[in-house]
């Protein structure tokens, strides 16, 4: 627990600095042409830990249900159990390279947890939040 | 005086023994598919050794022929109103009666046996030739004959104690020792012929050493009947596998994934949100070979055990499903494989293929329960 704060600071310090790849470079850009300013990793930390609740069961749901709260631990889904690589670029390398890939997750995922599709800055800051991970 | 003479030589005996020894064991071993390769393996015995006996009733020892207990019906009434009338050491007019019976009986379980094996399990040397229609009823065939053979079989022993009472005899001991007690001294023994015997003997062993060695030597995941690949998509792998087994289209009829692509938007709660160009390569897999492709036994079964009228979306709501796990007692412990989870069970899922045979229960230590 020690090392939360230092993590945390090392984190803050190092973020401007963490290479957006490619294909997240192109998604900001699209972003950007819709009149997006700024993204933030704290509003998209936020969005990954906050729990919706489900129009019609009530039913509450969260990014973590399924991707763990922690990004680079091994998730599960939710309902079928099947094994989900870690989130996170700085342990699964193959994480942020497609924009095909990120663009039916972010809307199949956004679509169960949320129950509507995120907007283009929620979709920003998420995107600027796992890249830091 | 009362001598003993060897009238069973020792092929006519191995022959017996071994007869009811793969009987027995072929009969333990149906039913449970995981047991086919066994259930196979005594079947094949069963007809070789049915085999051996016509050509060594042609070529064998005096009472080993056919000849010798070639009995015409007024022969067996005779002996059964007067049976103090007969004397001959072989077998008797009802006796003979008996193992011509159980010959043509034989022939039948082995034939509609192997019958069954090509149409409905796609396997052995017919294989290809049947449908699974045909494949039905000679897995009907097969099983009624096979208990009219149990019948016989116990027909066939109470004639025997009968008649080892009448004469104070055991006949069940000479089947072993292959002598009998006469008084006639003009009988003489047969020759033995234990070259013929012990090379069957031998022939049995050497078979089963070969059949099984997969069974006795390989890893646990070994797979007795290893069946070609069905079709695959590698788009349906790998879009399924997003969130689950990648399931066979064999596994449901066409209609059912028609609704199922209809309602991608809803996909168990998920919107899958297809592209159309993924979509429809998906659904031209997804009819190209539906249930009613008849790829697989499994396909079949699921849909011709469905009403038209059903629509079934997922796979554990048809028919064919529930009566093949209904005798699982799924609990709710999380270490307990979902419903979903095939894979726990069947090695082949991802096949798509579901053979009897690739079977295997999990035991309590695969899944021990959690806490």
């Amino acid at each position: 627990m020690k090392l939360a704060p230092i993590t945390f600071l090392l984190t803050l310090t190092l973020s401007p600095f963490i290479q957006a790849t490619p294909a997240v470079e192109e998604l900001f850009t699209q972003y950007r042409q819709k009149g997006i300013q700024e993204f933030s990793a704290d509003l998209g930390k936020n969005l990954y830990f906050q729990e919706f609740k489900l129009a019609g069961t009530g039913e509450i749901r969260q990014c973590a249900d399924c991707h763990t709260p922690d990004l680079r631990a091994q998730g599960q889904h939710a309902e079928t159990g099947k094994i989900i690589e870690p989130l996170a670029p700085s342990i699964n390398r193959q994480r942020l390279l497609d924009i095909k890939e990120i663009n039916k997750w972010l809307k199949r995922n956004c679509k169960w947890t949320l129950g509507r599709e995120c907007t283009a800055q929620e979709k920003g800051n998420l995107l600027t939040f796992i890249q830091t991970q | 005086m009362i001598s003993p003479v060897r009238i069973w030589d020792l092929p006519t005996r191995f022959f017996h023994w071994l007869l009811v020894t793969h009987f027995t064991l072929a009969w333990l071993t149906a039913g449970d598919s995981r047991y086919l390769d066994f259930h196979v393996f005594f079947g094949y015995g069963f007809l070789g050794l049915l085999l051996f006996r016509l050509l060594w009733g042609v070529i064998g020892s005096h009472y080993a022929r056919f000849s010798s207990f070639c009995y015409s019906y007024s022969a067996v009434i005779k002996f059964l109103t007067t049976p103090s009338s007969f004397s001959n050491l072989g077998h008797t007019p009802a006796g003979s009666w008996a193992i011509w019976a159980l010959l043509f009986l034989g022939f039948l379980v082995s034939g509609s046996g192997l019958l069954t094996l090509g149409a409905l399990n796609q396997l052995g040397p017919l294989e290809g030739y049947f449908n699974f229609a045909q494949g039905d009823l000679f897995h009907w065939v097969h099983t009624s004959t096979a208990w009219s053979l149990l019948g016989l079989v116990i027909l066939h022993l109470s004639g025997v104690i009968l008649a080892s009472r009448i004469h104070r005899e055991s006949l069940i001991w000479a089947m072993i020792t292959g002598f009998k007690n006469t008084t006639c001294l003009n009988e003489q023994s047969v020759p033995q012929h234990p070259l013929i015997a012990y090379s069957l003997l031998l022939f049995i062993l050497i078979s089963a050493g070969g059949y099984f060695q997969g069974r006795l030597f390989q890893n646990p995941n070994y797979q007795p009947f290893p069946s070609p690949p069905l079709p695959q998509l590698s788009l349906w792998q790998s879009e399924c596998e997003d969130c689950h087994l990648a399931y066979h289209p064999t596994l449901l009829p066409q209609r059912s994934w028609q609704q199922i692509f209809a309602e991608q938007h809803n996909h168990f709660e998920e919107d899958l949100s297809l592209d159309e160009d993924t979509l429809q390569q998906l659904k031209q897999f997804a009819f190209q070979y539906p249930a009613e492709s008849n790829l697989t036994k499994t396909a079949w079964k699921t849909h011709s055990t469905l009403s038209s009228s059903q629509i079934p979306l997922r796979i554990t709501q048809t028919p064919y499903w529930r009566e093949q796990h209904q005798t699982i007692a799924w609990k709710q412990d999380s270490n307990f494989p979902a419903k979903l989870d095939c894979v726990a069970c069947h090695q082949d899922a991802e096949s798509g293929r579901f053979t009897a045979a690739a079977m295997r229960l999990p035991t309590a230590t695969d899944f021990p329960p959690s806490r």
